[in-house]
């Protein structure tokens, strides 16, 4: 039974926590933050992801969301404007 | 100072908001999912390893008992990288300028990192019908590899080792291939495409590669990794070099 609960409390605070992390995303100026941010974002959905026994899907989704996917942002990010203006 | 609180206020409102859905909808509504799809799991608990001779149920789902859904997801995924590919490519041979990297402290670092990334990616792509993982999300960390190595070790540092965007194109055309060549092999014996066990040994000397998971994950793993190298490649190419090849027209 505690282990349920101690689930129930990670999921709770890592699904508020990539609430948080969305906000910030979106009202960042500074892009390169924004996708640290949304790396954290990933994270924490990764977490999600294997409290709820779902190891295959928080593989692909910690290789792709937080690697691949950031990756390529600052690759982008790299070829325009740093701040939004 | 005023951005900041307005900023503070709106986040604590949006939480408020999430919190009590999500009470809402537990407790008022009691939305709950129907029991009678946990036959559907218990079906592959109780059936995947004498259907597929895979401990791994989700990598059996993926690979065997929805073969023919995955390889068309790949095909998808390989005509997106190539039609970005398509459009991004610079005919002629690009003169890099070889600037230095980074300082030699990140270097010995990402060479570290670098080699446990590939190992962990290997392990997770070639154990994939054994242990959670396989082709795809071992193909997307060994990726992972190339985007840290172009910016630590500069581009021109990966194409003097030999791995160009031409090879990576080619090694990926190759694996499709033999993706395909796995999906159709059994039909040469009167079964139906994307047949496992009837076709493909379950064990090779004495190992357990539940028959044509093994295969396809490997597979998999090299298309995946090349494509999205490739793309790492081409998106590291500096932009004023594009904007010449624009002016050329």
């Amino acid at each position: 039974m505690s282990e349920v609960i101690a689930t129930l409390i990670l999921l709770t605070v890592a699904l508020l926590l990539s609430v948080v992390f969305v906000y910030y995303t979106i009202t960042e100026k500074d892009l390169l933050k924004a996708a640290v941010f949304s790396a954290g974002q990933s994270i924490c959905y990764a977490i999600l992801l294997h409290a709820m026994a779902a190891p295959d899907i928080a593989m692909t989704y910690l290789a792709v969301s937080v690697g691949l996917y950031s990756a390529l942002l600052v690759f982008v990010i790299s070829k325009t404007e740093r701040y939004e203006a | 100072m005023k951005a900041v609180s307005k900023r503070v206020v709106v986040l604590l409102s949006l939480l408020a908001v999430v919190v009590s859905t999500a009470l809402a909808v537990s407790l008022v509504a009691r939305l709950e999912a129907p029991a009678s799809i946990r036959d559907l799991g218990k079906y592959y608990i109780a059936n995947t390893r004498r259907d597929t001779s895979s401990p791994e149920a989700v990598t059996a789902i993926v690979w065997d008992y929805r073969g023919l859904d995955t390889i068309y997801e790949t095909l998808v995924l390989y005509m997106a990288i190539m039609g970005g590919l398509a459009i991004s490519t610079i005919a002629r041979k690009v003169a890099l300028k070889t600037r230095v990297g980074l300082t030699s402290i990140t270097r010995t670092g990402t060479r570290i990192i670098t080699l446990l990334i590939a190992t962990i990616a290997f392990s997770i792509a070639l154990h994939g019908h054994l242990t959670p993982g396989g082709g795809f999300p071992g193909g997307s960390a060994l990726a992972i590899t190339a985007m840290l190595i172009i910016p630590v070790y500069t581009l021109q540092s990966l194409l003097d080792y030999g791995v160009t965007s031409t090879r990576l194109v080619a090694t990926r055309g190759l694996a499709l291939t033999g993706l395909g060549l796995v999906a159709i092999l059994p039909v040469i014996r009167g079964l139906e495409a994307v047949t496992n066990l009837r076709f493909y040994p379950s064990h090779v000397a004495g190992m357990l590669i539940s028959g044509s998971l093994w295969f396809y994950n490997f597979f998999e793993f090299l298309a995946v990794a090349s494509g999205f190298a490739a793309v790492a490649l081409y998106l590291s190419i500096p932009e004023e070099l594009y904007r010449e090849e624009i002016e050329r027209g």
